[in-house]
């Protein structure tokens, strides 16, 4: 990932800082930089929306498709992930550089995401064992600062309620072969219910505190962080701990309690702000990538 | 201002698309009006006296026609008193959707300056585009859009100065729409109340369709069974409960049709449907589905000819003779299957005489198409008196189902019967050859005249011009499109050349000039007219090879050995100079005139005996030599009456002319395949299943003959053998006959197809390349082979061989054309030719025998017709039929009295 070179002094600075519960830009430990969503970006998905958090920046995008139910679960739709690091957000990312993290955050979204206590993947099956939707959720990398796993689980939340999958319905013939009619009108759509689909929080260890959206030079003074998935209730769906540096559990814990209280902060405000945005319709004034 | 469209698809593999398409808005489109002063169009289309009388609307106004009235009134909005008419980009845009033919139609009615029709793109115009809202269908919404147009239009026109007076007028036919239109302020009328309105052509009124609720009213008992809709069709022909195919009408008898199922070779078949229910409205050239009977209701095609006298106009439902055969073989059933359902119908306006109620005042009335295959269609109008004897043009409506005929309304008036322009413009119509004088974007892509060949054109040819190039045409031959050499080389070997005109030079691909050269096909000759596929200029000047002028030429040059033997072949551009045009009959003086030694009597000596090997060798393999009575007109040069007539004649020089022609072709065939496996378009005449043969013979066995078909040598040789003392005639029946038993040769892209065989000429290969003024394929022969030697530059669709598949089936389609009208015209002439003769004896001979009638020819006049045997007011004379009988088809009937347009047998 993308990386700063940070001098000792430094270190020990934004060490002290995080200690006394005052970061470098003056947030507290459990303060998120300034957030912008903005969804329904890319007119050409399904549903869209764009994230940037502090100098982060995410774009995501879903596409629905038709495709075959995978065979141990006949019933139920997927969700695909694919991350595009471009060479935009970082040189490092040029050529073929930002493939390795590219498939790992894909691998991560692909465990928090894709399991039906997150999103309903029975609303996407069709006809079970042959038809089903199959959400492609394409993540693409604008700029990184920091802390792209939550950026990018609040845009694929965002994106997801956003989407609208064409509605269908099967007509059959009489010899029992079955063939996908789509409605005539394109305002007849589905929407998918986004209440339990997980936020990510990570939190960064630095010294003995935890710090939650670690920017770059945070996250260099950190030896070891936890990614946390928790839902809107305060569920914890996913932990996982990155980094080369060790945990004690009793920390692990209190990282834990921590995400999870963060997590449920984090998930109101976003609906109501979703929610709101929708309220605007047609009226709402299209920032997009300029503004 | 840019809005963006969205809408899903489904793809046709079945899955879900999402499209999104920018569509900008603009401030600039103009009303198009010549009051309007707000909009700054420089040459406004519609008037400013806007005057259509009408006792609805007094004051000048515009109509805005929605797609229904459009899709159904075409015929009115062609009429010359319709102007100023707006048309919405919406309503266009459904036309185009709905109905290509209609929308053609539409389209030059807009280029036609007369007619003030002006096309309003109100889906980019800012204020009135609208967006698709949430509930409201596709069609709603194009409602809205017009109507949110026309008030548009009305408030517009309403600011303008001096624009207070003018109204805009919507017509629809819907009454949904009507009332909502009404709601928002806006003129509207029913399409039909209006043209009743007109005062200035009343006769209108008889144009108008009947809209399908009218269609419906009709009383009475159902005569039909319902059609199946659409989708339960599809879903029947998936599950092979229906079958798909392409409605025939028999000619002859208009309870019986033949169904040509649609599908692979191994799967083609033919389904006979008998008796009114089963045909259940179906239309020749109708698109059906058809359900097979059960083996037990099979039938075997009738003997009996029949024809729809029909009798009483109404709908007294006439059972109609029903024979079934049921005592014939089961070998001969053929299955047999009823029509549940109409996929597509073909229907076009159809010319024909109309026959006047016998009721006076009434103004519904039988209509007789000329095409047997076409039922009488039941029209409305008052002015039948006038259209009595007269060829009138119909189109159908629709066909409801407790009706005995289809309804239709009048279109056209064309003239008089028998007249010799009204029957010509029938035939063309009939045979929808396109006849209209070229436009003017096609004639600006002819070459600027005066026309001259520069030193430049002549650097990439090669000079031919001090070779002795001759042609030989038939008499009155203007568009002259082949030319021979011949000279002895000094190895003792022959060069021969065949030149052909080279007509790809002057029309490029691409340009309208082409497009109308590939839509064409095919130059038509009726007798005394010529319908050119190319304009005048290229066909019977820059192109035609005529003597003594200097012509760009594809030529094609041989190097032969004394037997005839082919050494080397060379295709090259060319710049020759014919030194005579001759006709077969002065080249034939020529050879024979021993006194005569020039170059070009030699030349066409050498020619002719070279062709003559050529031809043994042709007919050693298998040729086919087959013959159709064929006949020519003299005509009188004033009147343009047939004075006289005869049947064509062969002499020697047809042949050698015609045995180079093929040479050249199968050349050419050679190369262009060599060099484009995948995209040459080629020529095939595939051989015929043997069941085809058994009218031969039939025929043949009646007088004791046996015809071998197995292969084309073996029927060749069998036809050579077939003579019978005293009845020279006789073997030019059979050959006649034979004629009758082949496939329709066709032209087709290499690539789509695996069997490549001429039949007919008994040749692995085949193409045309000699006729390109005359024949589209020609062309693009002759493009591939210039490609091929390098003297030209392709283009994408010359290597496409999709788009050379379709254009191969359009020529297809226009050649059959072309040969049935030229067969009508003949007809028609030789009508007109026995109209001055009153009554003459000639001999005939009997074709076939049918239960009721017999099927005669008499070959001096080339005249085919059905003798019946009983007719009303005669008792019919007794005749034992049995199917043996038919084949003593042959029979030598003397002295046949022939009247001039009936035939009836006195004797027999």
């Amino acid at each position: 990932m993308a990386t700063v070179q940070v001098s000792e002094a430094e270190k020990v600075y934004i060490l002290h800082g995080v200690r006394d519960d005052l970061r470098v830009d003056g947030r507290g430990c459990e303060d998120y930089r300034h957030m912008d969503i903005e969804t329904d970006v890319v007119s050409n998905t399904d549903g869209s929306a764009k994230v940037s958090l502090g100098y982060s920046d995410v774009l995501v995008g879903v596409k629905a498709e038709v495709g075959k139910p995978r065979p141990a679960l006949p019933d139920q739709g997927y969700l695909e992930f694919f991350v595009d690091c471009s060479a935009n957000a970082t040189p490092e990312f040029e050529g073929r550089g930002g493939e390795e993290l590219g498939l790992e955050l894909s691998n991560t979204l692909y465990k928090v995401f894709s399991n039906k206590q997150s999103v309903d993947l029975h609303s996407l099956c069709i006809s079970p064992g042959e038809h089903c939707w199959v959400l492609y959720v394409d993540v693409l990398l604008l700029q990184c600062d920091g802390n792209l796993f939550d950026a990018i689980s609040i845009a694929i939340k965002a994106a997801l309620f956003n989407t609208r999958i064409p509605k269908v319905h099967l007509s059959e013939d009489e010899e029992g072969g079955k063939e996908i009619e789509l409605s005539d009108d394109p305002y007849d759509c589905v929407r998918l219910n986004v209440e339990n689909v997980p936020c990510i929080v990570t939190l960064c260890k630095i010294g003995h505190r935890h710090v939650v959206d670690a920017t770059l030079q945070e996250k260099a003074c950190s030896v070891a962080s936890l990614l946390i998935a928790t839902t809107h209730r305060g569920t914890v769906t996913c932990v996982r701990k990155f980094g080369g540096g060790s945990l004690d559990p009793e920390s692990i814990f209190e990282m834990i309690e921590t995400g999870k209280r963060v997590g449920k902060a984090l998930h109101t405000p976003l609906m109501e702000l979703l929610k709101e945005e929708e309220s605007l319709g047609k009226k709402r004034q299209k920032v997009g990538f300029l503004g | 201002m840019l809005k963006s469209k969205t809408f899903v698809k489904k793809t046709r593999s079945g899955g879900i698309l999402k499209v999104v398409r920018e569509h900008y808005l603009r401030d600039d489109i103009w009303c198009g009006s010549e009051v309007c002063g707000e909009c700054r169009d420089e040459s406004p289309v519609l008037q400013r006296d806007a005057c259509m009388e009408s006792s609805l609307c007094p004051s000048p106004h515009y109509l805005i026609p929605d797609t229904n009235v459009i899709l159904h009134q075409i015929d009115i909005l062609e009429d010359p008193l319709i102007k100023n008419v707006i048309f919405l980009q919406t309503v266009l845009q459904e036309v185009r959707h709905r109905s290509a033919p209609v929308y053609k139609r539409i389209r030059d009615a807009i280029h036609n300056a007369d007619k003030h029709f002006y096309t309003f793109t109100n889906e980019h115009h800012r204020e009135t585009f609208i967006e698709r809202e949430p509930g409201e269908s596709a069609n709603d919404r194009n409602d809205r859009a017009i109507r949110v147009a026309a008030r548009w239009y009305g408030q517009h026109l309403s600011r303008a100065a001096g624009g207070g007076e003018l109204q805009v007028v919507l017509l629809t036919d819907d009454q949904d729409n009507k009332e909502k239109a009404e709601k928002n302020g806006i003129l509207v009328y029913k399409c039909e109340e209006y043209v009743k309105s007109l005062i200035a052509n009343p006769e209108l009124v008889d144009r108008l369709a009947l809209t399908s609720d009218q269609n419906e009213i009709n009383s009475g008992k159902v005569l039909f069974l319902e059609h199946l809709p659409l989708s339960k069709i599809q879903a029947g022909i998936k599950s092979g409960i229906y079958l798909q195919g392409t409605f025939h009408a028999s000619r002859d008898n208009y309870l019986e049709a033949t169904v040509f199922v649609h599908g692979e070779a191994a799967e083609r078949k033919e389904v006979l449907i008998q008796g009114l229910q089963s045909l259940n409205r179906a239309l020749h050239q109708d698109v059906v589905a058809v359900e097979l009977l059960s083996r037990e209701c099979w039938v075997s095609p009738s003997e009996v000819v029949l024809q729809d006298d029909g009798g009483k106009d109404e709908d007294t439902g006439e059972e109609e003779v029903e024979d079934k055969n049921k005592s014939a073989e089961a070998s001969i059933l053929k299955p047999t299957g009823r029509v549940v359902g109409i996929i597509k119908r073909n229907w076009r306006p159809y010319c024909g005489l109309l026959s006047q109620s016998n009721i006076k005042e009434a103004t519904r009335h039988l209509f007789t198409p000329d095409d047997r295959r076409i039922p009488r269609i039941r029209i409305e109008t008052r002015q039948a008196s006038n259209l009595v004897g007269h060829k009138i043009m119909v189109v159908i409506d629709g066909w409801p189902k407790n009706s005995r005929y289809p309804n239709g309304h009048f279109v056209k008036n064309l003239g008089d019967v028998g007249g010799k322009d009204t029957e010509t413009e029938v035939i063309l119509l009939e045979h929808d050859v396109p006849h209209l004088p070229f436009s003017q974007a096609v004639l600006s892509f002819l070459p600027k005249m005066p026309w001259g060949i520069t030193e430049e054109d002549v650097k990439n040819r090669m000079d031919l011009r001090h070779l002795c190039v001759c042609s030989v045409d038939p008499p009155g031959c203007t568009d002259i499109d082949d030319a021979l050499h011949f000279r002895e080389l000094e190895n003792k070997n022959f060069e021969v050349g065949v030149h052909i005109a080279d007509v790809s030079h002057f029309i490029r691909p691409g340009n309208a000039l082409d497009q109308e050269a590939a839509n064409r096909g095919t130059t038509v000759y009726l007798c005394g007219k010529r319908i050119d596929m190319v304009p005048e200029l290229l066909s019977s000047n820059l192109c035609s090879l005529r003597s003594d002028v200097e012509r760009f030429a594809f030529s094609c040059i041989w190097e032969m050995n004394y037997s005839a033997e082919i050494i080397k072949t060379h295709f090259t551009k060319s710049v020759i100079k014919s030194k005579a045009s001759l006709t077969y009959a002065e080249a034939q003086l020529r050879i024979d005139d021993t006194s005569l030694n020039d170059d070009i009597t030699q030349s066409l000596r050498g020619l002719n005996r070279l062709a003559k090997i050529l031809k043994a060798k042709r007919v050693e393999k298998g040729a086919l030599s087959l013959s159709s009575p064929e006949v020519r007109f003299h005509m009188d040069s004033e009147t343009h009456d047939p004075v006289d007539l005869h049947t064509k004649e062969l002499m020697e020089t047809n042949s050698m002319v015609e045995e180079f022609m093929l040479l050249a072709n199968i050349s050419v065939a050679r190369k262009i395949y060599e060099e484009f496996s995948e995209c040459a378009l080629l020529r095939k005449h595939p051989s015929p299943p043997p069941s085809n043969y058994d009218i031969l013979i039939k025929a043949a066995k009646s007088k004791g003959l046996l015809i071998h078909t197995d292969t084309a040598k073996a029927l060749a040789d069998s036809l050579n053998l077939a003579e019978i003392e005293g009845f020279p005639y006789f073997n030019t029946l059979l050959r006649i006959l034979a004629t009758r038993c082949m496939m329709q040769a066709v032209y087709f892209c290499s690539g789509m197809d695996s069997d490549f065989h001429h039949y007919g000429l008994a040749s692995p290969i085949y193409t045309h390349f000699t006729s390109p003024i005359r024949r589209y394929s020609d062309i693009i022969v002759h493009r591939l082979l210039a490609v091929a030697i390098g003297a030209d530059s392709t283009y994408p669709d010359l290597m496409d061989k999709h788009k050379q598949a379709t254009l191969c089936n359009n020529l297809n389609y226009r050649h059959k054309m072309a040969q049935y009208a030229q067969r009508a015209s003949v007809a028609f002439n030789t009508q007109l030719f026995f109209k001055s003769k009153g009554i003459l004896n000639e001999d005939g001979f009997i074709l076939f025998v049918r239960k009721n009638a017999i099927i005669i020819l008499i070959p001096k006049y080339g005249l085919e017709g059905t003798v019946f045997f009983e007719s009303k007011d005669k008792p019919s004379p007794h005749i034992a039929f049995s199917d043996e009988v038919q084949i003593k088809s042959c029979m030598y009937l003397p002295s046949k009295k022939k009247k001039k347009k009936k035939k009836k047998s006195h004797k027999y």
